[in-house]
């Protein structure tokens, strides 16, 4: 399920996602079809796009296609992107989006209701964990944020640890502001209580 | 850590520590790029003028559907009989109203002298680009060798003169691009 990420420190803060110097140009020439200007783009970008996408799904496989799929639709949509906009931010929401998509598709295909935003489902899986004896001191954020329930996960991931705001939160997932505090409340009572903090 | 930090801030400190990039697999890029092959081998030599330009040519290929459509909604008993020659030359014009045997002969003009201007600079652009302009040309005179056919059987038809004269304009524009493309030598 959720791994443990090999990890490099990005010295950049929470709240100021990456503005690559030379992304002006390099989007510019993307835009217009160089494909290498993407690939540089892709090289600036896919580590923070697969962070994201590896939170927000909680499992390898699905962070690996759904940061393809991020990168796939970025480049059909990259003539429409406007220069003026923040690169990460942007791909950060197609991702969101293309995680939406896919939970929505699930949830089809499953032909019923999900409970993972359910309360009970939260404390099912998070007291999965918690059930081991001492575990609680050994776990890390990582494996603990994979365990909430992926509504609950996701705002926590955006806010979090991406440090979106609530109203740039809203704009990508459709959230409402109260259904995102209460999520956010959750997600940090679920996480300090498997964490022992 | 400090003792007497708070839960809440303990959890704000871990969170903190948490990477913001994460590697993504090697063979992830080649996938990626895998899908992008089709659009990046249209668009390889792709700029703002050739977007325009293409721009102008689905215009153009758009009024071709329309020429059709113009002619089949005035002469519905009639079968379509619209040849598209790659030739947009004035030729047997007789049928055209004067004001547009005229306005062709000015076109030609222009035309003539584009393409003078783009043989002699030809060698400065690339085979992929020059391909790309002649493949263009050909649409763009193939739309205004349908809009004349159809005048032709109905010289009286404006929409179809007016789609006559818009493609030509845009052959001559595209010519233009064409010529600003390719660097004074």
């Amino acid at each position: 399920m959720v791994r443990a990420l090999s990890l490099v420190r990005h010295e950049e803060s929470v709240g100021s996602p990456r503005l690559a110097v030379g992304d002006d140009g390099l989007v510019d020439r993307a835009r217009r079809g160089d494909v290498d200007a993407f690939e540089q783009l892709y090289r600036l970008h896919s580590g923070r796009v697969y962070a994201l996408c590896l939170r927000l799904a909680a499992d390898a496989t699905v962070a690996r296609e759904l940061t393809q799929d991020t990168f796939v639709r970025a480049w059909e949509a990259l003539p429409r992107f406007r220069a003026e906009a923040n690169l990460t931010t942007w791909l950060h929401r197609i991702a969101v989006n293309a995680m939406l998509e896919r939970r929505r598709g699930e949830k089809r295909r499953a032909a019923r209701v999900s409970l993972a935003d359910d309360e009970d489902e939260a404390e099912m899986v998070v007291s999965g964990v918690v059930m081991a004896p001492d575990v609680a001191t050994a776990i890390d954020l990582e494996r603990a944020i994979g365990a909430l329930p992926p509504g609950v996960r996701r705002a926590f991931v955006l806010h979090d640890v991406e440090g979106y705001t609530h109203e740039e939160i809203a704009t990508m997932t459709g959230l409402a502001a109260g259904t995102l505090r209460a999520q956010l409340h959750r997600a940090r009572q679920l996480l300090m209580r498997v964490l022992s903090l | 850590m400090s003792e007497h930090t708070s839960p809440e801030d303990r959890l704000d400190e871990l969170t903190a520590e948490l990477p913001r990039e994460v590697a993504p697999p090697p063979d992830l890029w080649p996938a990626i790029r895998a899908e992008l092959a089709p659009r990046s081998g249209r668009t390889i030599h792709w700029n703002p003028r050739w977007r325009l330009a293409a721009a102008g040519l689905l215009v153009a290929a758009s009024s071709s559907i329309i020429t059709l459509l113009a002619v089949r909604s005035r002469e519905p008993a009639r079968e379509s009989s619209v040849v598209a020659s790659t030739d947009s030359a004035p030729t047997a014009g007789e049928r055209l109203p004067a004001h547009l045997l005229v306005a062709e002969r000015g076109y030609a003009r222009s035309i003539d002298a584009l393409w003078r201007t783009l043989d002699e600079r030809r060698d400065s652009l690339a085979p992929s680009t020059v391909a790309t302009v002649e493949r263009s040309l050909r649409i763009a005179d193939s739309a205004i060798a349908e809009a004349r056919s159809a005048l032709e059987r109905d010289p009286a038809n404006r929409v179809l003169a007016d789609l006559l004269v818009s493609n030509y304009e845009r052959k001559i524009d595209l010519l233009r691009r064409a010529t600003e493309l390719a660097p004074r030598t």
